[in-house]
């Protein structure tokens, strides 16, 4: 009676072992090594949460600090002063190594640090890019940003506007960056094309975050359109 | 069979009446009503992290209840010195325990299954809605909590001390998403006893890491095939897992 079960767990571990070789065989989780995670102030819970099996929630909330550093509210990355966004990619780079497939922290930083008025230090953004696209090739967003990015130092601005516009209702495309996008466009003295792009913001449940600022800036270049044109001297 | 049954009714309502089971499943609502308020803070991924954060909570009430229930399943009948009297009857000592187990699971079940109710109601209104994927996902947190509950009847059998069986409990729930560390740190260890130590080590713990398809379902989702063998592993390791408790709770004399 004992040799039965003794028997029966070792065939049935056995089978186990082989059920987890197909398993590996068929589908490999690709998931950067702990050793990969960088010392910080986050440091302890992202190893924490990571080895207890929480690695996207552990993602999602390394994307919230992102967001909050974004927005001037994370004391533990403070900038120093002339150095806005200094640690955006630290923090971008944090999530992607949690979960690579959070591609969307990889864009948002990467919109910020290239196109964001005021910021604009395209090398960064590349190589962040260069970063996101080295962990997961098959996502065309990096290389579509880093194209227009190229367009930008020639100085190519339709054809870099055209390239971001393609790119524009991909689900992956940070809502900042659409505002960023048709911000460019306003700046060009392209009203009518800045409006559809603002409206295209508001119809998208996606991006919920903008809405406020889409109505705000609809209301502000409808104004704009209905004044007629100056009259050139 | 009929005391399979029976004893499995019998645990399963036990454990619906149980204070503990009732506080989990308030403690796992209230988890999930926090999800929704730190999600609010994701901006543009607000359904993903509603999702993580959801399927997270879930997980771990699961895992809690399912290591703290089992655990005590029958070190506190042997305490409080019931086990004498139940075995007098003509049950065998692993129907018996079977029985319990599956009370056990299929109650931490239903808890779950309530809960992701709810969280599936709550992930459509934020416009997210993919039935089946997140059936698998659930599918295989089960997977996860099965086996967890075995390995934890296990240690309770065989260390005989509710401390130290939770911890251990804990500590392989730890190292089964080590799975794949274990895996890298074989390949550039230069001692081949640290390879083999490591190898074998990540193959008796169970794998987790690979099992973690809530985790890792952002990435390219494995297809119905993989689904398949986790669920063969799953089943195949809870087994051998109970077959090894009913080897202990047969030779220990009460």
């Amino acid at each position: 009676m004992r040799g039965r079960w003794l028997a029966l767990a070792s065939a049935l571990f056995a089978l186990a072992l082989i059920a987890g070789a197909r398993m590996r065989r068929l589908h490999e989780p690709r998931f950067p090594p702990l050793s990969e995670l960088k010392a910080g102030p986050f440091a302890f819970q992202d190893a924490m949460l990571a080895a207890a099996g929480y690695r996207a929630p552990a993602a999602d909330l390394a994307w919230i600090h992102l967001l909050q550093y974004a927005a001037g509210s994370l004391p533990e990355y403070a900038d120093h002063p002339g150095h806005p966004y200094e640690h955006l990619a630290t923090l971008s780079l944090r999530v992607t190594r949690l979960d690579p497939s959070f591609h969307r922290a990889v864009l948002f930083a990467a919109g910020i640090l290239g196109w964001f008025h005021g910021i604009e230090r395209p090398d960064e953004a590349a190589k962040l890019l260069h970063e996101g696209m080295r962990r997961t090739p098959e996502q065309p967003m990096y290389a579509i940003y880093l194209a227009a990015l190229a367009y930008k130092k020639e100085g190519d601005t339709d054809r870099m506007i055209a390239l971001l516009e393609s790119s524009f209702d991909r689900p992956e495309t940070p809502s900042t960056m659409k505002s960023i996008l048709a911000n460019l466009r306003q700046s060009r003295g392209e009203h009518r094309e800045a409006l559809v792009l603002w409206a295209r913001i508001l119809e998208s449940d996606r991006d919920r975050s903008e809405h406020a600022r889409a109505r705000l800036k609809i209301a502000e270049l409808r104004g704009l359109l209905a004044k007629p044109p100056a009259k050139k001297p | 069979m009929q005391t399979i049954s029976a004893v499995f009714a019998y645990t399963f309502k036990e454990h619906l009446r149980h204070k503990a089971w009732l506080s989990a499943a308030l403690f796992g609502l209230v988890l999930l009503g926090g999800a929704i308020i730190v999600s609010a803070l994701g901006a543009d991924e607000r359904a993903r992290l509603l999702l993580d954060l959801g399927l997270a909570s879930i997980e771990l009430i699961a895992l809690v209840s399912v290591v703290f229930l089992t655990v005590h399943l029958i070190l506190a009948e042997i305490e409080s010195r019931a086990i004498y009297l139940i075995l007098t009857h003509p049950v065998r000592r692993s129907d018996y325990l079977l029985g319990r187990f599956l009370g056990t699971l299929a109650a931490v079940a239903l808890g779950m299954a309530a809960m992701a109710a709810l969280h599936l109601i709550l992930l459509s209104l934020y416009g997210w809605w993919e039935p089946l994927r997140y059936l698998a996902a659930l599918g295989c947190m089960l997977g996860k909590i099965s086996v967890m509950g075995a390995l934890s009847l296990l240690l309770s059998l065989a260390l005989t001390s509710e401390a130290a069986a939770m911890a251990f409990a804990v500590f392989l729930w730890m190292l089964g998403h080590f799975s794949a560390e274990m895996r890298f740190l074989a390949d550039r260890s230069g001692s081949s006893f640290m390879k083999t130590a490591l190898v074998a080590f990540s193959h008796a713990a169970p794998d987790f890491a690979h099992f973690n398809y809530r985790d890792f379902w952002h990435q390219a989702a494995p297809g119905g095939e993989w689904l398949m063998w986790a669920g063969v592993y799953a089943l195949a390791y809870t087994a051998a897992c109970l077959a090894l408790s009913f080897q202990l709770f047969e030779q220990k004399e009460f």
